[in-house]
């Protein structure tokens, strides 16, 4: 099932579809008022049409190729955008298209808290939270239920139980890169108890001695775009072992709040319980203890920096993750990519460079 | 402590001051300001910020040991830090100052050899670059105790600031002031509030007292009306011929941001603002002559200003308004003192770039027919992506609804290796050709 099977399901079958630019938000709202989340990363490849030149250049190909994307109609199966604060750039993109004619329908935005956990973020995110919902319940026709929002909050409480599991014994898995992230992605577009049912399955899969013979590596970045990174790693004898990248592991909240009794203050508690993501401006330093941790519980032998050109969160992250793995001695590639459909030639000489030599240092033979 | 003390006292009340007036002596014997041409008799009060700005780094030298000192964002609530004793370093301001010396891809280099990408906003890398270097065009900047940001110009100040702080080991404070789409949210302005109590607190723990009551109140008043000062003077430039041009506006804006909320900030503005309209009664210009006047969009390119004015100037293109030099004074429209943490939290929102794009082309709108603008420069910054994103539409619905014509010239604010003076020249003239 693709992107548009799923809106064209779930508007015959349950409600509303809300296209979603990346990348946190509460998601838990729009399945407790049975909208669907579609996901618009970008898409990648070239843009869909003349209007990613209403963007500079220096501005990233998500934010440029999205508003191609919309104003060439490519998001019209979907009721309404939604664009979560995740940077300036998103920011603009999200005025841009509301205020210059891009889009005719619904246009939401939901708004983070910058910084660490403070009484008064909290309070402004549980009143966010309630902002929005009262908005979208406007748009799903009908008011939220706050039984049903505790009966969301679970159910993406156990995706992303599962999907921990699943990236945290990655190695026993019998999947390749690519394949696990096709099903772990999928969670951008399918409703949220069909992912589930997908994730159950390849659990059982779950090997209980590791399947995966390639070097661990741990990448990071934003979105795994072109996703012929993964192949290049397989090809050069590489396994994904642990995942930061903000559309995938740093999505994944282990966290289980204390009560439910209100779940906007549920919400909130999560959202500051989240991993740490560039594009919260979560503290650096917790987000390089976090990459340490990841490398310790999974054994990678070294790093990917994956980056889109032009991310300013993520940049401005990059010099004190390189500093801290450096001090630990772990061997570190700085790639950027500006979701090309295919990597090129020179990234992937970079990667097999990088596995070649991660191989020689840990006596192991690769490719 | 008390020795430091009397220093820096020494160095804001007597020393600075004695060199600065020293300074201009050696520089009167030198070439005037400007060498005539297009352009009108210089400012005379340009002798007077070119004192207090010079006094105002003089001083810094000696403020570490002396006061508290933080490092604050242009847009940050300064007020607060002000009360409680602090002196104020802006970063943004000293990496104009630095651009402006042309020393922004020398400091960009040192923080590109750490690990900052180019394709970072120039005043983060030339600031980072001074860091690391220790390399600054004002002989010393005082460490920070506080390193506070305001989220309300950009995101990139926090994650700026927040790395200097993580280097230099000092506390870290954030203001942040979510974005407004369409009209103030209660609850945005309430976190504003709420942060502002907290930022007296940081402030009040850094400096070892509590500020007064009196004395929180009174800063506020002296930036309020430095603000409506500031804009009086912006708006002689509706004047035919304006008296001032944007470029004197880039110069002059630096007590706004560098000291706003201090007595000598006022006492300036006010000085300013009586020689502009002593120039409107004169009828004397900024260009001379006028023959058309424009809008300029988004920061000053720094490093080229002379360059610029003169381009525009010798065809008598007037640059009368800007929405950069306005920021600071039309954020504090509507503020009220007999509700002060409400509307100092409305003030910070409220800003520019924290707004949408419909605010922004409203306020282009407004300039252009306040200001009998025929045209607009729109400055697209390769580093400054909040204030660029949207330029495009914005041309078009200018070019569209006001029939103004509109050019988009592309460089960048503080980093010279990103400027083709080829192209933009080329650009810029057949800009003016087509009226």
């Amino acid at each position: 099932m693709n992107r548009l099977d799923a809106i064209r399901g779930h508007q015959a079958r349950r409600g509303k579809v809300l296209a979603v630019l990346p990348i946190h938000y509460p998601k838990e709202l729009l399945t407790a008022l049975d909208i669907l989340a579609v996901e618009l990363w970008g898409p990648p490849g070239p843009p869909r049409g003349p209007d990613a030149g209403r963007m500079q250049s220096y501005v990233c190909a998500i934010v440029r190729n999205a508003l191609a994307f919309i104003s060439a109609g490519g998001a019209a199966p979907a009721d309404g955008l939604l664009f979560p604060h995740t940077c300036d750039s998103i920011q603009g993109l999200a005025t841009v298209v509301r205020d210059f004619g891009s889009w005719p329908k619904p246009v939401f935005h939901y708004i983070h808290a910058r910084g660490e956990e403070r009484p008064s973020a909290r309070r402004f995110v549980e009143a966010e939270l309630e902002r929005l919902a009262g908005e979208l319940a406007a748009f799903a026709g009908r008011p939220l239920d706050g039984a049903r929002l505790r009966d969301a909050i679970r159910l993406h409480r156990a995706i992303d139980r599962l999907r921990a599991t699943l990236l945290d014994r990655r190695a026993h898995l019998p999947l390749g890169d690519r394949e696990l992230y096709r099903l772990l992605r999928r969670g951008e577009y399918l409703w949220p108890e069909d992912h589930l049912a997908e994730l159950e399955a390849a659990a059982t899969g779950l090997a209980p001695a590791p399947v995966q013979e390639g070097l661990p590596l741990l990448v990071s970045g934003i979105v795994p775009e072109p996703m012929s990174v993964l192949d290049a790693l397989a090809g050069a004898g590489a396994f994904v072992a642990a995942d930061d990248y903000a559309a995938v592991g740093r999505r994944v909240n282990r966290h289980q709040p204390g009560s439910l009794d209100d779940p906007f203050a549920a919400l909130a508690e999560l959202a500051f319980a989240a991993p740490s993501c560039s594009t919260r401006q979560s503290n650096q330093v917790a987000r390089a203890d976090r990459l340490e941790a990841l490398l310790e519980s999974s054994g990678a032998l070294g790093v990917l920096l994956h980056g889109v050109k032009f991310c300013e969160p993520e940049l401005f992250d990059l010099p004190v993750l390189r500093r801290r793995l450096m001090e630990r001695g772990v061997p570190v590639l700085q790639l950027e990519t500006e979701l090309e459909l295919e990597l090129s030639g020179q990234a992937l000489t970079r990667i097999e460079a990088f596995v070649e030599m991660l191989g020689a240092a840990a006596g192991r033979g690769t490719g | 402590m008390i020795s430091r003390r009397l220093r820096y006292e020494l160095a804001g009340r007597a020393v600075g001051p004695l060199l600065a007036a020293l300074e201009h002596r050696r520089g009167s014997h030198g070439p005037a300001a400007r060498d005539g041409g297009p352009f009108g008799p210089p400012l005379a009060s340009t002798r007077r910020l070119k004192e207090l700005m010079g006094v105002y780094y003089y001083q810094g030298r000696w403020a570490d040991g002396a006061v508290p000192v933080a490092w604050v964002t242009s847009g940050f609530p300064v007020e607060v830090l002000r009360a409680h004793g602090f002196y104020c370093v802006y970063p943004e301001n000293h990496a104009a100052l630095c651009a402006a010396r042309r020393l922004g891809p020398e400091l960009s280099e040192v923080a590109e050899a750490a690990g900052y990408s180019r394709d970072l906003c120039a005043y983060a890398r030339m600031d980072i670059g001074s860091v690391l270097s220790g390399d600054t065009p004002v002989g010393r900047i005082p460490k920070p105790d506080l390193v506070a940001a305001c989220s309300n110009i950009c995101q990139t100040v926090v994650y700026w600031f927040r790395a200097v702080a993580d280097h230099l080991d000092v506390p870290f404070v954030l203001v942040d002031t979510p974005f407004v789409y369409g009209d103030f949210q209660p609850h945005g302005l309430a976190f504003v509030a709420e942060q502002l109590e907290e930022l007296a607190q940081v402030a009040a723990r850094i400096a070892g007292r509590p500020a007064r009551e009196v004395d929180i109140g009174r800063v506020v008043e002296l930036a309020w009306r430095a603000s409506q000062e500031w804009g009086a003077c912006l708006e002689e430039g509706r004047h035919r011929p304006s008296p001032w041009t944007a470029f004197d506006h880039f110069i002059h804006m630096a007590p706004i941001v560098a000291l706003r909320g201090t007595r000598t900030c006022l006492d300036y503005y006010r000085e300013l603002h009586a020689e502009l309209s002593e120039r409107v009664r004169g009828g004397i210009g900024g260009v001379v002559p006028e023959r058309h006047r424009l809008l300029w969009d988004n920061i000053a390119i720094w490093y080229r200003l002379r360059d610029l004015s003169r381009l525009f100037a010798d065809d008598g293109f007037a640059f009368v308004c800007a929405t950069y030099s306005s920021a600071w004074a039309q954020s504090w429209d509507g503020f009220d003192p007999a509700h002060r943490v409400h509307s100092t939290a409305a003030m910070l929102s409220g800003v520019l770039l924290n707004r949408d794009l419909a605010n922004r082309l409203a306020l282009m709108k407004g300039l252009v027919r306040d200001f009998s603008v025929d045209g607009v420069v729109l400055h697209s910054d390769r580093s400054c992506k909040p204030y660029s994103v949207g330029q495009y539409d914005l041309k078009d619905a200018l070019q569209r609804e006001l029939g103004v014509r509109v050019v988009v010239l592309e460089a960048d604010h503080a980093d010279s290796r990103a400027y083709s003076a080829e192209q933009i020249e080329t650009r810029a003239r057949a800009f003016m050709e087509s009226f």
